[in-house]
């Protein structure tokens, strides 16, 4: 028989090796086969043929980090969920399904909870209704 | 041979690229070292045979915590990424002072005497456990122990987690402007 | 325990010919046979991925009824390889306000994320190169290196284009990475593991079998999947990071060449992989109708129903892209959140109710079992 040792982190270590490989080979080709020829026009960056105008580093609106924020707990809630589910058929089978049911469900209800006052307050509208919230805030 | 390997590879890309966060003066540059940092520790869990916390590290370090990372650092923008100031040892003064150097040296001090106090203590009282080359899968484990012994904390960490998305709600509400 | 291709091979008796070739050194003929298959595998999709771009084409072609490429060979078939020398001849240009470090590394990072997940593909029961007990939850976690690669691409080139595009696309890859990974939950549930081997093996050959019809609620969290599958791998109509018509090519505006060629090429196969995921878990992946004994002509056999089973769903993704309108930025984000993460957690709970009241039967199941 195999090694255990080898089981399962083989594969995964000689993908990433590989893909590692194809980009340095694909860019050793690049370097032998394409032609070479810098001018500073040609690396400036595409601004639709315009002179670029300062940099793209700039403030970003802060709803993107609020979607980070957000996936981050349910990446959490799910993390936790998986292993749970995993033995949820083993429960079934061995007559302890309520049980595991009960426990699964009030996990997710907390989860709809917060999924439930974010919808309500408008944290997962895109469009933020600033009126909406002075309004509330002015009364 | 391969385990071997693995480790010390793993290792290797965790201490180096540790290293490399604090050294480097580019914030963005130090965020993708802390994302090969967390690699190369997810990397020495699955060499240990904790296949679900090492895929777990993956998933929410690499998949969440760093975009988050970068996603807050892209809130500041603008050009000034690059510290240029330096302290007293040559090092970005974002490092911190003597006196943050100074409680650091404590800290760690004290972390140290207190670890190997307890590391003492385990390892007179455990016997040395013999390394097999079987790794039963983790997972089945995790889930019972999940749903029998630790369901308080399972559900727990459910409210703990809702208490979170609130308070990030919160926080990144629009406001009124003063 | 974990099985791999390897521990599969191992059974039959010229594996033990071939290790006596090696000398008896086991972990020298695993390094072996992991290292032909994986290049055989990145062959493959590689070559699948071109395919793909020369298949979009021609349905896009035959879609708006129009010839596409034939001029490259037989019916256009080589449209393809011409592509890649093109790739390979083209000038590097790098802008000079460039970040260089993360500019070389943000294709790569893409590309490591789409390779590993190959490691766990189910092509049939022997040939899966790791059959992990954490196979879904390892191919969702890995994955997400694409989303970091796309926000660096964008990062870098310092280009206004792509810095909105490495924006938009990492908060989409993230966002419609809750729907998927709830439907994956529900899924694991039904089957009971999250290995691939287990979840197939708990399926059957015909469509009855299939977990897409096992219940109600497995019938919408194949829909939810797909739809947060497309938009992770960028495609129409949630390609809103590369919209031509808004962002010019998004965040890989500034890459050209080999660099740009990676990006395409990771992004071809993951929407193969993508589709080879949904076909294990909800069609049946590479069940034979109505055989179960297991030897090794069969393996073929079950690779032939994988792929068809798999490039089908790859020609509706084709199909979808060239149907649909685009969305806008907040539809995509309401999308996700307010339609398809509620549906999930409800086919979740619903899968999970399913399993106790009805004790981890499927419709079929119930309406035959009940005719003796």
């Amino acid at each position: 028989m195999i090694p255990a040792q080898i089981d399962g982190l083989m594969p995964v270590v000689i993908f990433m090796g590989l893909a590692v490989l194809l980009f340095l080979g694909g860019h050793f080709a690049s370097v032998l086969l394409a032609p070479k020829k810098p001018s500073h026009l040609k690396s400036t960056p595409y601004e639709c043929g315009e002179q670029p105008v300062g940099s793209a580093w700039s403030m970003f609106n802060v709803r993107f980090y609020v979607v980070g924020l957000i996936f981050i707990i349910f990446d959490v809630e799910s993390v936790l969920m998986f292993p749970v589910a995993a033995i949820f058929k083993e429960m079934v089978d061995m007559g302890q399904g309520g049980y595991a049911l009960i426990i699964l469900l009030s996990f997710v209800s907390v989860l709809l909870e917060g999924i439930a006052y974010c919808w309500r307050k408008g944290d997962l509208d895109w469009v933020k209704s600033f009126q909406h919230s002075l309004k509330k805030e002015t009364k | 041979m391969f385990l071997q390997f693995l480790f010390i590879s793993s290792a290797f890309l965790t201490i180096a690229s540790a290293v490399a966060v604090l050294l480097t003066k580019n914030i963005m540059h130090s965020c993708v070292f802390l994302l090969a940092s967390l690699i190369g520790v997810a990397g020495l869990y699955a060499t240990l045979g904790a296949d679900f916390v090492a895929v777990t590290q993956i998933m929410v370090y690499m998949g969440g915590v760093v975009i988050l990372m970068l996603f807050a650092v892209m809130l500041t923008g603008g050009k000034d990424f690059i510290s240029r100031a330096q302290n007293l040892l040559g090092l970005p003064a974002s490092m911190g002072n003597r006196w943050t150097y100074g409680i650091g040296l404590i800290v760690g001090l004290v972390f140290l005497l207190t670890n190997i106090k307890l590391l003492m203590g385990i390892t007179k009282s455990l016997p040395v456990k013999t390394i097999t080359n079987e790794f039963p899968s983790t997972v089945n484990e995790i889930g019972h122990l999940l749903i029998k012994e630790h369901v308080l904390a399972f559900e727990i960490s459910s409210v703990l987690l809702l208490g979170a998305l609130v308070g990030a709600a919160i926080i990144a509400r629009p406001r009124k402007q003063n | 325990m974990n099985q791999t291709v390897v521990s599969y091979l191992s059974q039959y008796e010229f594996y033990d010919v071939l290790l006596k070739l090696f000398g008896g050194n086991q972990g020298l003929l695993a390094l072996t046979i992991y290292l032909l298959l994986g290049v055989a595998i990145i062959g493959m999709c590689a070559t699948i991925g071109g395919l793909g771009t020369y298949a979009e084409r021609k349905i896009s072609a035959d879609l708006q009824a129009r010839i596409g490429p034939n001029r490259v060979g037989p019916y256009g078939l080589l449209q393809m390889l011409a592509d890649g020398v093109k790739m390979m001849t083209k000038e590097d240009i790098m802008p000079f306000t460039a970040d260089k470090m993360l500019f070389y590394l943000a294709p790569l990072l893409c590309l490591t994320g789409v390779f590993a997940t190959l490691a766990v593909v189910p092509f049939s029961s022997g040939f899966i190169m790791a059959d992990m007990n954490v196979g879904i939850f390892y191919l969702v976690a890995i994955s997400s290196l694409v989303g970091v690669g796309v926000f660096l691409g964008g990062y870098a080139s310092n280009s206004k284009w792509s810095m909105l595009g490495g924006m938009r696309g990492a908060s989409q890859i993230i966002s419609y990475e809750i729907p998927v990974t709830i439907s994956l939950l529900a899924i694991t549930l039904l089957a009971g593991g999250m290995g691939f081997g287990t979840i197939i093996g708990r399926q059957g050959g015909l469509p009855h079998q299939w977990f897409m019809f096992h219940n109600p609620f497995a019938f919408l969290a194949t829909f939810v999947y797909f739809i947060g599958a497309l938009a992770e791998t960028n495609r129409a109509p949630f390609d809103l990071p590369e919209a031509e018509s808004e962002l010019v090519s998004g965040y890989h505006t500034e890459y050209t060449g080999m660099r740009f060629g990676f990006f395409a090429l990771a992004e071809y196969i993951e929407v193969f992989v993508v589709c080879g995921v949904a076909a294990a878990l909800f069609l049946g992946g590479y069940q034979i109708p109505g055989i179960s004994i297991d030897i090794l002509p069969l393996q073929a056999v079950q690779f032939v129903i994988f792929m068809t089973k798999t490039l089908m769903l790859y020609y509706v993704v084709i199909w979808i892209r060239w149907t649909l309108p685009r969305l806008r930025v907040d539809q995509l984000m309401s999308v996700c959140w307010k339609y398809l993460t509620p549906m999930a957690i409800l086919n979740l709970v619903g899968c999970a109710i399913w399993m106790v009241a009805f004790d981890g039967q499927s419709i079929a199941e119930m309406i035959l079992g009940g005719q003796h």
